[in-house]
């Protein structure tokens, strides 16, 4: 009880939360107010005009031209209003949606990676689509019809009382009633909403995952078993929607009678006054216009009473988001980085399961690393330790020094060049794809491109530079998308670069290109690279060979060869097929 | 053939007009014929019993109240307060009968348009963003809906009501009446002019939302590069972007869909000014009374005021409909991958044999000109040539995933085109060069697409791993078969996905096994362990590998070379290394 209690508590507290997204647009919210007041006021004058031209016209002074400009003038006034409103109803709508949006993904974007990755992505599309559209959808339709249908509401209450009060109070006796059920069906209806939000989440999933895997289903001929997981959710999605319109479906005609029975009161209440003298016919003719007037605008609440429910729950899950505490603060130092790297101590975990095991080595700058190991060993996990993705749950990453969350981050990740192991290709020009940074300079582009072999790729395409990729690069083969995340890195001219498994996907000849065009191109780099292949990394200063999170042998080549059984094992893996490269 | 729902929306002016669109989309729920008539009967009885019940309390006040008798009063508010009683019952009906057609409906067309994206072939998703997709099937059928559920209901009712004053009005008094709906027939005439301005406006809004799904989708998913390159401020310029155009786009909408209102206000006040004007001067002239006056120019109100309600829903009904076409759109598509009919059955010794086979992507270049090569069964091959010589096109062909554009492609000897998905799958295990793996365990994602595993038992399936000899490579992972998986988080690494997708292929049992770069994040000792599982396939298993490290092809049978749009036999393992080192790389 206690609980529930409480619940409910923060459940108005989310109603009012909702009300406050139009805080920020007070102005155009009152000039909204203003026109839809202002419509329904000009509309009460019509009838007011009929009975004046019938009664002057039964009096026999009857001017025509009169009647009509009056006429005239109230209706141009109703439209120039609902004109105006539907206007400023849609302005207002659509900034809340545009500007919360932004909010919305402005925080998204200053989120750490590990962030992102442990919620949803499918549940932020959500969050600025269906979500957001509900928002609106208050904004837009349910908040002016409430606003104006409560005024008419006491507007009318205060006619009636003062007619009759002991009538009025009977009147104004279904307001409790309403009040009650309202309360009762939105406490239950908030957490199916919420819950159906949820399901739309799983079911963007579902979608989404359905089009990433989409080779692989025609592969297998598995459609049916990814349609079966859609309808599962599906399913949950309908049946919560049926739980939906089951507590609606009950909550309007109950509105809708308890109004209805406010005029059978009046009937049977205000009859018995009549009949007893105690009232005038026509103030009973008058009070039962009135109820009228306020039926209509308590039956607007009611069908109103679904919007804001929906929204409640969407806002809910925007606000969670937008009151995420902000990620920890860019560091200050901007100095340059010189290349000298030093991990002390470094481990680092998912849930329980140890990936890195207190790791420690340093690189001297402008020297060529090599990391080596089994598959699952925590190599590009490593590699993400370094570029600051992610942050180690102890132990420190330095450069020159500084640890490198003290860097400012712009500085940072504009000098430490990052080439990922599965390829990440957006869906814009190639220019736009390999000059990521706004750093980068035509001269950098033009260099990078070169040092990744792609020049070639590039003047073979009918609009060069310009083409555009299409999403997740399905255009372009597996070596060419590597080759591009590889220009990505060198066009900001790093001074540290980061390769995770590069060449797995380039031939053997454009790979030794590549590696002397480094060479040749950027002689200062401090380069690391996880690598599954020994020959090309014989020469290196340092071989780092992991395995299960730990460090089993650091060393050149050939005290490697001599010194380490891990290492023979690998290199000899390899041998059999050494002669023929190189 | 094109699947670009955006360019064919563009250009496929063809939209059809609003009821036979209705009519279409109502076919979706044909099975719902019962509840839609006890729906509609519902309509009709509730907005029967709204007009009733002004006219009971009018007669009421007329007939007792005036009288003072009180019993009378008594018995009508009785009947009033059952009639009341029938509407909440009748209410309820309706709303619950119109909210379930309208949910049931939600789900048949998500179900059709999932279902559809599951029969579509690989092409459409290389032309289409995800993004945009996800936004048709949940906010696009929402528009739908919220039509059906809610608007319509009004919509019935406001008719229903309207067409009753109507016709009183025309009773009353005939040229008095048509005088007061003129402005309608006016307002009929500017809203179907209008429509059309209306939904393509709507359209706009909803595409510009689906480019927005899109873009929201692909910044999220390549989120890693936008902080590794600090690009933050890329995500939000882009999203900005796309923001921007969906608040034009949405307000332009708003707009349109707010017009009808003052219009129809402003002609409903006419219309009561007509019938005051004409009335008096019909009552100058003899031909009318102040009385009837009176009650008609009551009910012209209850002719305009549903009618102004309209204005609303009407505009709600083009957003469905403009919703609808965009479903309907992705609906209407075609699988250009046909089966054809099977010719005789020859039994062949080769498993794959390419005739002349040409490959175009659309709007692309040709990747392979001409090309004949032959796969014996049993025989191991390898593919081996420089990136974007087409050697994944080629094995794309193989799976069917594409159809050449010419020549013809035999599995086992008939026609590849002539087999069914299923028989194709049972036969083609194919790893491809990105591993894909689902939400869910190491377990669900090996038993994935494995209808013959997925009945077995924890000791059964034990048992298939260890014979295939798989067992080993599960200690890879922390919690074997029950580690989970998430498609998106990087909590497992790439070599470990190429693992589960290899054990995956293997425990299919396929007659040919194609391996795209399968295991170019594998380490070379797991490498050998791989190969290992390979020999213990049976010996009538065809293989193709397709790699570039070359000890991964150094027990291969024939090494075919990939380039250029050609296929060439390379002879021996030297020559192939001839060939890759020196040969011409990229055309």
């Amino acid at each position: 009880m206690g609980s529930s209690g409480k619940k409910a508590k923060a459940g108005t507290g989310q109603s009012a939360g909702l009300f406050s997204v139009l805080g920020p647009y007070r102005g155009t919210v009152i000039l909204l107010i203003i026109m839809a007041l202002g419509g329904s006021g000009v509309n009460l004058l019509i009838p007011k005009i009929i009975s004046h031209g019938i009664d002057s016209f039964s009096a026999g002074n009857f001017s025509v031209r009169l009647v009509i400009t009056e006429f005239l003038s109230a209706a141009a006034g109703i439209f120039i209003f609902t004109f105006l409103q539907g206007i400023l109803q849609t302005f207002t709508a659509e900034r809340v949606a545009r500007d919360m949006r932004t909010r919305l993904a402005d925080k998204i974007s200053r989120q750490s990676y590990s962030y992102i990755l442990r919620s949803n992505p499918a549940k932020f599309l959500t969050n600025l689509t269906s979500d957001m559209d509900s928002v609106k959808m208050f904004v837009s339709q349910a908040f002016v019809n409430i606003i104006s249908s409560l005024f008419v509401i006491s507007g009318a209450s205060i006619l009636l009382l003062r007619i009759n009060w002991k009538l009025a109070l009977a009147v104004l006796g279904i307001v409790p009633i309403i009040a009650t059920s309202f309360y009762i069906v939105f406490r239950k209806v908030r957490v199916i909403f919420r819950k159906s939000r949820e399901v739309i989440d799983s079911l963007n999933r579902i979608i989404n995952e359905s089009i990433l895997g989409s080779a692989l289903i025609r592969v297998l001929n598995s459609q049916q078993p990814e349609s079966m997981k859609f309808l599962e959710n599906n399913v949950e999605s309908r049946d919560l929607g049926l739980s939906i319109v089951r507590l609606f479906s009950v909550l309007i005609p109950i509105i809708m009678f308890v109004a209805n029975l406010a005029v059978v009161t009046i009937l049977a209440l205000g009859g018995h006054f009549v009949v007893a003298g105690s009232m005038t016919l026509g103030n009973f003719a008058a009070f039962n216009s009135y109820l009228i007037m306020l039926i209509f605008p308590v039956m607007m609440i009611g069908f109103m009473s679904n919007i804001i429910a929906s929204a409640t729950a969407s806002y809910g899950r925007i606000r969670q988001v937008l009151d995420e505490p902000p990620p920890v603060e860019s560091g200050t130092v901007s100095s340059p980085i010189r290349g000298d790297i030093q991990l002390k101590n470094v481990s680092l975990s998912y849930g329980e399961k140890p990936v890195l095991k207190n790791i420690s080595f340093s690189i001297n700058a402008g020297t060529k690393t090599a990391i080596i190991g089994p598959t699952a060993a925590g190599k590009s996990q490593l590699l993400y330790l370094l570029a600051n993705l992610i942050v180690p749950d102890s132990g420190d990453v330095e450069y020159d020094g500084v640890a490198a969350e003290e860097y400012s981050r712009e500085v940072f990740h504009r000098q430490i060049g990052f080439v990922f192991q599965d390829s990440v290709i957006f869906n814009m020009s190639l220019r736009d794809n390999i000059a990521f940074n706004d750093a980068v300079t035509e001269g950098s582009l033009m260099k990078a491109i070169e040092t990744a072999e792609l020049s070639e790729f590039i003047e073979s395409l009918p609009e060069k530079l310009d083409t555009i990729v299409s999403e997740r690069g399905t255009s372009l083969s597996g070596g060419q998308k590597q080759r591009i995340m590889l220009a990505r890195a060198l066009a900001l001219n790093p001074k540290v670069l980061l390769l995770d498994d590069f060449t797995s996907r380039v031939d053997r000849k454009t790979e030794n290109k590549i590696l002397c065009n480094i060479q040749n191109n950027y002689p200062d780099l401090t380069l690391l690279s996880v690598t599954q292949k020994i020959a090309p990394v014989k020469h290196f200063d340092q071989i780092i060979l992991l395995m299960e999170g730990e460090i089993i042998a650091t060393g050149r080549h050939k005290d490697l060869k001599e010194s380490s059984p891990e290492y023979i094992q690998i290199y000899s893996s390899q041998r059999s097929t050494q002669h023929y490269e190189l | 053939m094109n699947y670009n729902l955006n360019q064919a929306s563009a250009k496929e002016a063809r939209k059809l007009p609003a009821l036979a669109s209705l009519r279409k989309l109502v076919s979706i729920i044909s099975g719902e014929r019962h509840n839609i008539v006890i729906a509609f009967s519902a309509i009709f009885l509730n907005a029967g019993l709204s007009l009733l019940g002004p006219y009971m309390v009018g007669y009421t006040i007329d007939k007792y109240v005036q009288t003072k008798n009180y019993h009378g009063v008594l018995i009508f508010a009785g009947i009033l307060l059952a009639m009341y009683l029938v509407a909440f019952i009748v209410n309820y009906a309706q709303m619950r009968m119109m909210g379930g057609i309208g949910q049931r409906m939600l789900f048949s067309l998500r179900n059709s348009i999932f279902n559809k994206l599951q029969d579509l072939p690989l092409d459409f998703f290389n032309q289409n963003k995800a993004g945009d997709l996800i936004s048709r099937i949940n906010n696009d059928t929402d528009k739908v809906n919220q039509f059906f559920s809610q608007s319509l209901m009004q919509f019935i009712g406001s008719l229903i009501t309207m067409t009753g004053a109507g016709i009183l009005l025309l009773i009353i008094n005939l040229p008095l009446g048509l005088a007061a709906m003129s402005p309608a027939l006016i307002l009929w005439i500017f809203t179907r002019g209008i429509s059309p301005w209306v939904r393509r406006r709507n359209e706009a809004s909803l595409k510009s939302l689906g480019n927005l799904s899109a873009e929201i989708q692909e910044s999220l998913a390549n989120f890693r590069v936008v902080i590794a390159f600090n690009r933050r401020d890329y995500f939000r310029r882009r999203f900005e972007e796309a923001n921007g155009e969906n608040y034009k786009r949405s307000v332009q909408a708003g707009i349109a869909n707010n017009m009808l209102s003052p219009f129809y206000s402003f002609a409903s006040n006419v219309g009561q000014l007509i019938v005051l004007a004409l009335g008096i001067w019909f009552i100058i002239k003899g031909y009318f009374s102040i009385g009837l006056l009176i009650s008609f120019i009551s009910y012209i109100s209850s002719f305009y005021n549903p009618l102004r309600q309209m204005a609303a829903l009407w505009a709600n009904f083009q957003l469905a409909l403009a919703a609808w076409d965009r479903i309907s759109l992705l609906l209407s598509f075609e699988n250009n991958l046909k089966i054809i009919p099977a010719s005789n059955e020859v039994s062949s010794s080769s498993c794959i044999n390419f005739a002349n086979v040409s490959f175009t992507y659309p709007n692309g270049k040709e990747v392979l000109h001409k090309v004949s090569f032959n796969l014996q069964k049993g025989r191991t091959y390898a593919f081996v040539g420089p990136t974007g010589g087409g050697k994944t096109t080629t094995a794309s062909l193989i799976a069917r995933l594409y159809d050449a554009t010419k020549g013809t492609i035999f599995l086992n000897g008939r026609d590849i085109r002539s087999y069914t998905p299923c028989e194709r799958a049972s036969k083609i295990g194919f790893i491809l060069q990105e591993p894909i793996l689902f939400s869910g365990t190491v377990r669900d994602n090996l038993l994935y697409g494995n209808p013959d595993c997925s009945g077995l038992t924890g000791d059964q399936l034990g048992k298939a791993l260890e014979d295939a000899k798989l067992s080993g490579l599960l200690k890879r992972f922390d919690k074997g078969l029950d580690t989970p998986i998430q498609m998106t988080g990087d909590g497992i690494s790439l070599g470990q996905k190429q693992l589960i997708s290899f054990m995956r292929a293997i425990l299919r049992k396929p007659e040919l096994l194609i391996l795209d770069e399968a295991t170019a994040n594998i380490d070379t000792v797991t490498e050998h362990q791989l190969e290992e599982i390979m020999e213990n396939l049976p010996s009538s298993t065809t293989r193709v590998i397709i790699a570039h490290r070359l000890n991964t092809i150094e027990n291969a049978d024939e090494i075919f070379f990939v380039n250029s749009g050609k296929i060439i036999p390379a002879g021996s393992f030297s020559e192939a290394i001839n060939l890759l080192m020196h040969g011409k790389v990229e055309s």
